[in-house]
């Protein structure tokens, strides 16, 4: 990514270097902190992963049930906020998972619980903020 | 002020034939973007990652903390120029991020750059998120 000026007037250009699925996303501090009025963030970002890796890992566990997902819906929500410090940290993120599959309400909290565990992008969360998960199975 | 971010991602079947997309974020900067597994762990095709979000989260978060802290030692980049580089082994996790920056500042003596690049890396707000749990590397240099 390249970065031009000072942080409170700069821009910056992010672009995914080994895939190449997206180049040149525009970000700058006004629209990380305020209105994104377009601009993506580091937060922002962090949420997409957030969301991607919990959604393959539950359905990881899915198919370990015996279950593999016809749809799995994930979105999470990322919080940053200025500490007592002043500094500004990511607070917390929070997950809303809606899951079309065959399998019996227990056997589902026992997936998303394995889900949450195994998520890597959950845990390097989890090291500094809060994750939540609001897990709903839905009729196929 | 708290500020919120967020995305939303779809996935149908099972984790390694599977398919999963970005469908949206809420600033509509991008997406839909395919994610897979094959991408993740095995070859890196055209498909985006968790990992690699993270590596553009961190790229970002880094730039911006950077050129806030040459501002504060009485500098402007012209451009910095980031490359966040995160290793994922499967099983374990994210276990590495590599950050390497060149600078163009004027007026500005390597030194000087490093330290303020050091202090970046410690505390940006995705640093902070990923430390303890990840080995944070950084090589800085100007052009």
């Amino acid at each position: 990514m390249v970065w031009e000026g000072s942080s409170a007037k700069g821009r910056g250009a992010i672009t995914a270097a080994s895939s190449g699925a997206f180049a040149g996303l525009a970000y700058s501090e006004p629209a990380r902190i305020g209105a994104p009025d377009g601009e993506t963030s580091p937060e922002e970002l962090v949420a997409a992963a957030h969301a991607a890796c919990f959604a393959m890992s539950l359905a990881a566990e899915l198919t370990r049930a015996k279950a593999p997902p016809e749809r799995l819906t994930v979105r999470a929500e990322v919080v940053i906020d200025e500490v007592e410090s002043g500094d500004h940290r990511i607070v917390s993120s929070a997950l809303t998972a809606r899951a079309r599959a065959r399998i019996g309400e227990d056997a589902f909290r026992a997936a998303v619980e394995a889900a949450d565990a195994g998520c890597p992008v959950s845990a390097l969360i989890r090291g500094t903020a809060t994750v939540s998960v609001d897990a709903e199975l839905q009729e196929v | 002020m708290a500020t919120e971010r967020r995305a939303e991602v779809t996935w149908s079947g099972d984790l390694l034939e599977g398919k999963g997309t970005i469908e949206s974020v809420g600033s509509g900067a991008f997406g839909p973007l395919p994610v897979s597994w094959k991408a993740r762990a095995e070859e890196q095709g055209a498909d985006t990652s968790p990992e690699e979000l993270i590596a553009a989260a961190h790229a970002a978060c880094f730039s911006m903390a950077l050129s806030g802290g040459l501002a504060r030692a009485g500098h402007t980049a012209e451009a910095l120029s980031t490359t966040a580089t995160l290793t994922f082994v499967p099983g374990t996790g994210i276990t590495k991020s590599v950050l390497d920056v060149q600078g163009d500042v004027p007026g500005m003596d390597e030194a000087a750059f490093r330290e303020a690049a050091e202090a970046a890396k410690e505390n940006c707000p995705v640093s902070q998120a990923l430390k303890g749990n990840v080995e944070l590397e950084l090589s800085a240099r100007l052009l």
